[in-house]
């Protein structure tokens, strides 16, 4: 509501009232606040010239409706400021003499918002473009800074920070008061400063200097090679938190300047900026790792993993760039957008409500937004779908504050605080609010002049030429319509204001020419707008309009009102073939398949298997339904089918995020794959398909010592973290031949270390003398007697887990082609006292089978590959089965996501080429793989007591019509051929709802955007530096 | 010199001289009875237990063998084939078998031009009949195959080869059948290596510019008769006009099929779709227009998350239930030994396996027009077939151990299996 006409113009006023005694000591206590606030006043070392300017004044605000902060709403209340301190704040308050009084009736004054992830008034981040050019293998920053390029902590924000006059006006037009401006540019990215968005010197913007220290994973402009991946910036992140560590204890060290400053930044409040939900819980990780607390910035899709985010117990900072409504009007534009897309783009507003709703503390900031002008409208659209006004409020105030401990300043308002605030004309999260002005620091900025005389009404309109008509101004109090009415006639008014001064253009008849009249406000007593002008034929006239009746507000239309949109349920994951809910662990009992044991037992024909709380439970023949009184029990007729072990591929690149090699250094132990698992790969499902249900994913080939695997079961719905094998013993990838020497990688790749198989072997025996070493140094100060006297060593990862492989705590699978240098690599591991656990590939393994079989080292290999390179030219499909013959442990993995979903197929190769037993073959994909990974005890074969991982198909399991009918992973049905059948037609049908929703917002006016085709880049191909096989 | 060939291949097998291809077979033409193998022609027909009768070259008959008492002196030879499995020469199409021997080695690429029209490029010409590849491709099956260069927006022309010859004239089966062409895709893409949208959209833009200016010139030099000045470009472009060569096209997403069959029809030349992942969704404008297909691979994922896990298992079958003339083949050179067994994938989602096999063997010489002469076994067609012991489109028993090109036996050992052997013996298995 606004006011009503003439209401509202600064006046000054002398306040004269008889006091209660009641009123007189809030008075004192006025005073104090007063005097005290006076005190506080910031003192300026900066010289004036000219005459001083100081206004010793108090500013009033009175009858408007104050959120004192989130839960509190003060009714018709009263503001008094002076300077850039709130003074006072209630319900009838007394007016402090010499005060400029606003009255605010019908307004509302809210504290300023508060954006805590902002770049707000640093220099803009230009990126290089990446062109044709050699590798940087060190950092091109001058100083006695950090090694590498992206480790910025000593930046500080305050020291480079600029008002920017045009982007503080948007941003006070938003509501926005504050930010915490930062510069996002780098993996740590130094300190970030509280400033006020207002004009004059930045002395006095100056809120909070190092607010908070901000990290992420994305190394921004740094040219330098190192990391290359989202899983190398984790290492890097980790290995800095020990170097700092070390550095603090430290008597002999050289001055680094950036541990120096990422050492003293500990103390702020730590926000980690992330690109997805998952880089949420992987930051979150690493904070727990090393006792330390992240506020996240989010990527505004937690709600697909809400209860994960939860269990963190993480502040967020969330966006709210929702995903633009693409034109999905051709059929064959939308086919390529994803179900994952669509959902996102439905269920992104959502993101708010589900924070909400899960308790989890958290503030939105305008990061990300293309056009900052959405961001109100988008908080709006929040609050449409579920979130409350009052955590919206809360999240743009109060939550910001306290992230940035600051909530004694700023967030809400309460007198000693700063005068941080603005008022609007109505709810701020109402579609036509308008933030009328903002006080920032006790200033005000009115970025827009409205004039907030109403004028709403109904005029009698004296015009000598148009006798009888009235002026009707309806609409909107600060953007009305205005009308010329005559009995029913209605004549549109093109107006324009000015201040004061309105400009009337009209046309009583069509074609009858256009009155253009001036006329001024004259507010004084009855409203009465007056002034002279022209008809259309040129005559000078003079007219005026008298308030006669006043503006009744009627009710909106009703179509206008925006429904509360009904969205599709979350599925795990949140894509096509998602589960709607996560499947449960079945009791199953398939009866009367032939059996593929893995076991002394061979091939069983008419069996059956009893699987229950995850495990075999039961084989044999005649199994009584009745007799395992088992609830729930779920009856197979396996008759014609087979059932075998799940799948085990031993090399995978699947469910990888951010790439798969780190392959910039040319060793890279310190890398985990573990920690960029990516749970939403729908390779995963169609593995799941092809009866896989083990997969260990491999750092890539690209260097000699690659980074440390993971082995994952494939859990489709589930999370990163509860895909992982549990109890696995760790491996790590190195890698032979012509990918480490960089061979293929074009002319530009030429001085890194090794360039020659020679360079190769010297690079491993450096590495472990290195490592061995370091293990040394670490043992001798874990055992020394007096602690104070020896100083404990830098904790290196990378030398920790070359370290782990030479206490046989880690075990190598290595990428090898040519018999020479896996000769090399068994004399260099006997020579440190271990084994290679498995050569991967090992396409010339035929040729050393003798000295690997003396070695101890298992073989995984491709069936029939070669042809592509050089060093593949011998190798021959007949390897499995000379290695297998041999008696080393031989298994046929894929390397790549389209053959891991055939690998019972490829295992039939090995019948093919050397004459393999059946039996035996399928172990290359099942049994041999689980016991090169020492997961034999678990998985592998069909034993009681065993993992339920086993795949029932319909046809000999290693024949080319073969297809799983089912796959268990720990006894939960995670594919079925039948049920598949259902989920394409559930995909579909949450398709064309979405896309009729998407359609829908195209005609109500949502700009929309061209659809383009995101591309599955799969890990192997592309980029040379992830050349894999 | 018959002698000295028979000689020489006796020392390379029993010496083991090794990284030596085979010799390819001899001149002379065997009268040869292949008897009591159940007989898959190749165009769906099956003969239980066959009598197939080989003479200059070419199949004299394919019979029922249950009856029939073969006359001893008519025949060289009599093979009993009784339990084995019998079928014609796998034919692969759009391979660089022979043109590309080891894929990272740039010296040994021979398959992709520079520039971006090169109709006038032939293939048959970089055909290396010496390529240690091949032999390990025929030994599952594969007799014949379509070279066909990559590269640019027209690649270069197609040939068709027999896979054991002495030298690429040798080897020529049909020459210079085919133009291929990659089609621009007007989809826009998000991906590392794609660029900005702008980018593509230009890219797009320029390459549809160029292959429109450059197919009405090629057809306004055809209309020229004599042309006063030669232009190889538009010389090699005559035939596809007059329809004696055949454009084929990759192209995969359904959008851009539509627009690569309505330049095709806009330039009245004969067009066959290769790739054709979405094909599946456009099969009524494939058969408006009877345009074949050649799928590239089905083992292949899916285009799209969205798609069906088995899409690409499953699109054969869609296609034939469509109508739709298609083969199967598999993409690269050395990967093409798997051919078989990419048909016997789609017999395992919806194809039969006598239709699988039609896929490779009478359908692709239907797309190349060689099947009057080849693609089955059909009496006078050419004894160019394969004996498998057990079903050979299935790895699990897939053991070829005969085959013939064009009449002659040809050898079936290969670099790889030397170099088993070779082993099997070091390690005394032998």
């Amino acid at each position: 509501m606004l006011l009503d006409a003439n209401a509202l113009r600064p006046k000054t006023i002398t306040f004269v009232a008889s006091l209660d005694p009641r009123m007189k000591k809030i008075l004192t206590l006025l005073f104090t606040v007063f005097i005290t606030a006076h005190h506080l006043q910031a003192q300026s070392t900066i010289p004036r010239y000219g005459l001083s300017d100081e206004r010793d004044i108090y500013y009033v605000f009175t009858h408007a409706d104050i959120w004192q902060d989130p839960k509190t709403l003060l009714k018709n209340a009263t503001l008094v400021i002076k300077n850039d301190k709130i003074i006072s704040i209630g319900i009838n308050l007394v007016i402090p003499k010499g005060a400029v009084v606003y009255d605010l009736k019908g307004k509302m004054i809210y504290p300023s918002f508060i954006d805590a992830f902002s770049t707000y008034g640093l220099p803009e981040i230009r990126k290089e473009r990446p062109g044709n050019r050699s590798p940087q293998y060190d950092t091109r920053t001058n100083g006695a800074y950090s090694w590498n390029q992206a480790l910025k902590p000593e930046f500080d924000a305050s020291r480079n920070f600029n008002a920017d006059a045009k982007k503080a006006v948007e941003l006070r037009k938003l509501g926005f008061g504050l930010t915490l401006s930062l510069q996002d540019d780098g993996i740590a990215r130094g300190t970030a400063v509280v400033v006020a968005l207002g004009e004059g010197k930045e002395n006095e913007l100056l809120v909070k200097d190092k607010a908070a220290a901000i990290y992420s994973f994305n190394k921004g402009t740094s040219t330098q090679d190192y990391p290359a991946s989202l899983m190398g910036s984790i290492a890097l992140l980790r290995q800095t938190y020990c170097d700092a560590k070390w550095y603090q204890q430290s008597k002999n060290k050289n001055i680094d300047i950036s541990l120096e400053s990422w050492i003293s930044n500990q103390e702020l409040t730590q926000i980690f900026d992330v690109n997805d939900v998952w880089s949420g819980l992987r930051a979150d990780k690493i904070a727990k790792e090393f006792n330390v607390n992240y506020v996240i910035k989010g990527s505004g899709d937690e709600y697909k993993r809400i209860d994960e985010i939860k269990k963190t117990g993480d502040a967020y900072i969330i966006p709210v760039n929702y995903p633009k409504t693409l034109d999905v009007s051709n059929p064959y534009d939308a086919i390529d957008i994803s179900l994952a897309e669509l959902k996102q783009w439905e269920e992104a507003p959502s993101n708010g409500s589900v924070l909400e709703k899960a308790g989890i503390k958290f503030a939105f900031t305008t990061y990300g937004l293309k056009d900052k002008k959405d961001f109100l409208k988008n908080i709006q659209k929040a609050i449409l779908y579920g979130l409350s006004k009052e955590a919206a409020l809360s999240a743009l105030t109060q939550t910001p504050a306290s992230i940035l401990k600051i909530s004694d300043r700023v967030g809400s308002l309460k007198p000693g605080m700063l005068a941080c605030f603005f008022i609007s004309n109505k709810d701020v999260f109402d579609k036509e609010n308008i933030i009328l002005e903002q006080w920032i620091l006790g200033k005000r900025y009115a970025d827009k002049e409205y004039d907030l005389t109403d004028v709403r009404g109904r005029y009698k309109l004296s015009l000598d030429t148009l006798k009888g008509w009235d002026i009707n101004i309806s609409g909107e109090a600060l953007t009305p319509e205005w009308q010329l009415m005559h009995d029913s006639t209605k004549v549109k008014v093109n107006f324009d204001r000015d201040g004061q001064q309105f400009t009337l253009r009209f046309e009583v008849k069509k074609g009858a020419g256009n009155y253009r009249l001036n006329g001024v406000l004259d507010a004084n007593d009855k409203l009465t707008i007056a002034g002279d002008g022209q008809t259309p034929d040129g005559r000078w006239i003079q007219w005026k309009a008298i308030y006669a009746t006043v503006f009744t507000e009627t009710k909106k239309d009703s179509l206008k009102k925006d429904t509360i949109p009904v969205i599709g349920k979350v599925w795990y994951p949140d894509m096509a073939y998602g589960n709607t809910e996560l499947p449960q662990v079945k009791s199953v009992l398939i009866k009367n398949s032939t059996v593929w044991t893995n076991e002394k037992e061979g091939i069983l024909t008419n069996t059956d298997v009893l699987i229950s709380k995850g495990k075999i439970q039961q084989i044999g023949k005649n199994i009584d339904a009745n007799t395992s009184k088992i609830a729930g029990l779920e009856i197979i007729d396996g008759t014609g089918m087979h059932l075998t072990a799940g799948i085990i591929d031993e090399h995978s690149h699947i469910a990888i995020a951010g790439d798969v090699n780190e392959g910039t250094a040319a060793i890279t132990s310190e890398v985990r794959i573990g920690d960029v698992i990516d749970p939403e790969d729908v390779n995963i499902y169609r593995q799941l398909a092809g009866g896989v249900t083990t997969s260990h994913l491999l750092h890539g080939s690209a260097n000699p010592i690659g980074g440390q695997t993971a082995l994952i079961k494939l859990r489709w719905g589930k999370s990163a973290e509860a895909m992982k094998f549990e109890g696995a013993d760790p491996f790590i990838k190195f890698a032979l031949g012509e990918n480490v020497k960089q061979s293929n990688w074009g002319d530009n790749f030429s001085v890194r270390y090794p360039q020659t198989r020679m360079g190769v072997e010297q690079t491993y025996i450096d590495a472990f003398t290195r490592a061995r070493e370091y293990d040394q140094s670490i043992q001798k100060s874990l055992a020394a007697k007096d602690k104070s006297t020896t100083e404990t060593p830098r904790r290196n990862l990378q030398m920790e887990a070359l370290a782990e492989i030479l206490n046989k705590k880690r075990f190598i699978t290595c990428h090898s082609y040519q018999q020479g240098e896996i000769n090399m690599l068994m004399h260099v591991a006997d020579t440190f006292g271990f084994k290679v656990n498995t050569f991967t590939h090992i396409l010339e393994g035929y040729k050393v089978a003798d000295k690997m079989k003396a070695h101890g080292a298992g073989g995984s290999t491709f069936s029939d590959w070669w042809g592509y390179k050089y060093e593949v030219m011998e190798a021959i499909p007949y390897n499995g089965a000379i290695m297998n013959r041999m008696g080393i442990i031989t298994a046929f993995n894929s390397d790549d996501a389209e053959m891991a979903r055939r690998l019972n197929q490829e295992a039939a190769k090995a019948v093919k080429y050397g004459g393999v037993s059946e039996e035996e073959a399928l172990k290359f994909v099942t049994l041999n793989p689980a016991k090169l990974l020492h997961i034999d005890k678990r998985v592998g074969s069909i034993a009681v007591g065993k993992d339920a991982d086993i795949v029932i198909w319909n046809d000999n399991p290693l024949s080319v019509y073969a297809h799983p009918i089912k796959t268990f992973v720990d006894g939960i049905c995670y594919y079925d051929f039948t049920n598949d059948q259902q989920k394409r037609l559930q995909n579909e049908s949450e398709r064309q709802r979405i896309i009729k929703a998407m359609i829908s917002a195209k005609e109500y006016g949502a700009p929309v955007d061209k659809p383009s085709m995101k591309i599955h880049e799969l890990q192997h191909c592309n980029n040379r530096e992830e050349s894999p096989y | 010199m018959k002698k000295n060939i028979l000689f020489a291949f006796t020392i390379c097998c029993s010496l083991q001289i090794f990284a030596q291809n085979p010799i390819p077979a001899g001149k002379e033409l065997k009268r040869v009875l292949l008897f009591g193998g159940m007989a898959h022609l190749g165009n769906g027909k099956v003969i239980e237990t066959s009598a197939i009768s080989l003479k200059d070259g070419k199949i004299v008959f394919v019979m029922d063998s249950r009856g029939f008492k073969p006359a001893r002196d008519a025949y060289d030879t009599i093979i009993d084939l009784a339990g084995k499995h019998i079928y014609p020469g796998f034919i692969a199409m759009g391979t660089q078998i022979g043109l590309n021997e080891i894929e990272l080695v740039r010296a040994t690429n021979d398959f992709n031009e520079t520039g971006q029209l090169n109709p006038s490029a032939r293939a048959i010409i970089a055909y290396n009949t010496d390529s240690k590849v091949t032999p390990t491709v025929r030994t599952n099956g594969i007799l014949t195959a379509q070279i066909a260069p990559l590269g640019g927006l027209l690649s270069g022309t197609s040939s068709v080869v027999s896979l054991d010859a002495w030298n690429w004239e040798d080897a020529a089966y049909k020459t210079d059948e085919g133009i291929w062409m990659n089609w621009p895709s007007m989809r826009i893409v998000r991906a590392s290596w794609a660029g900005t949208e702008e980018e593509q959209q230009i890219r797009f833009e320029k390459s549809m510019k160029m292959l429109t200016q450059f197919f009405s010139d090629a057809k306004a030099y055809n209309d020229l008769g004599m042309p006063a000045i030669h232009n190889q470009h538009f010389e090699s472009m005559k035939a596809l006009f007059n329809g004696t060569k055949k454009l084929y096209v990759r192209v995969n997403l359904a959008r851009d099929i539509i627009a690569a069959i309505n330049f095709c029809k806009l330039n009245k030349v004969q067009m066959v779709l290769v790739g054709g992942e979405d094909s599946w969704r456009v099969t009524d404008i494939l058969k408006a227009n009877s345009i074949s297909v050649i799928i590239m691979r089905t083992q292949a994922l899916p285009l799209r998350d969205d798609d069906d896990v088995y899409a690409s298992y499953k699109l054969p079958s869609v296609l034939k239930n469509a109508g739709i003339d298609f083969a199967i083949t598999d993409d690269g050179y050395w990967k093409i030994r798997n051919l078989p067994f990419e048909a016997g994938m789609a017999s395992g989602y919806g194809l039969s396996k006598e239709e699988a096999l039609t896929a490779i063997t009478l359908s692709p010489a239907k797309i190349l027009g060689i099947d009057k002469t080849t693609g089955s076994l059909e009496s006078g067609k050419d004894a160019t077939l394969i004996v498998s012991t057990g079903d050979a489109l299935d790895m699990r028993t897939n053991q070829i151990e005969l085959a013939y090109i064009l009449g002659k036996e040809i050898d079936l050992h290969n670099i790889q299996q030397q170099l088993y052997h070779k082993y099997m013996k070091k390690y005394g298995f032998e």
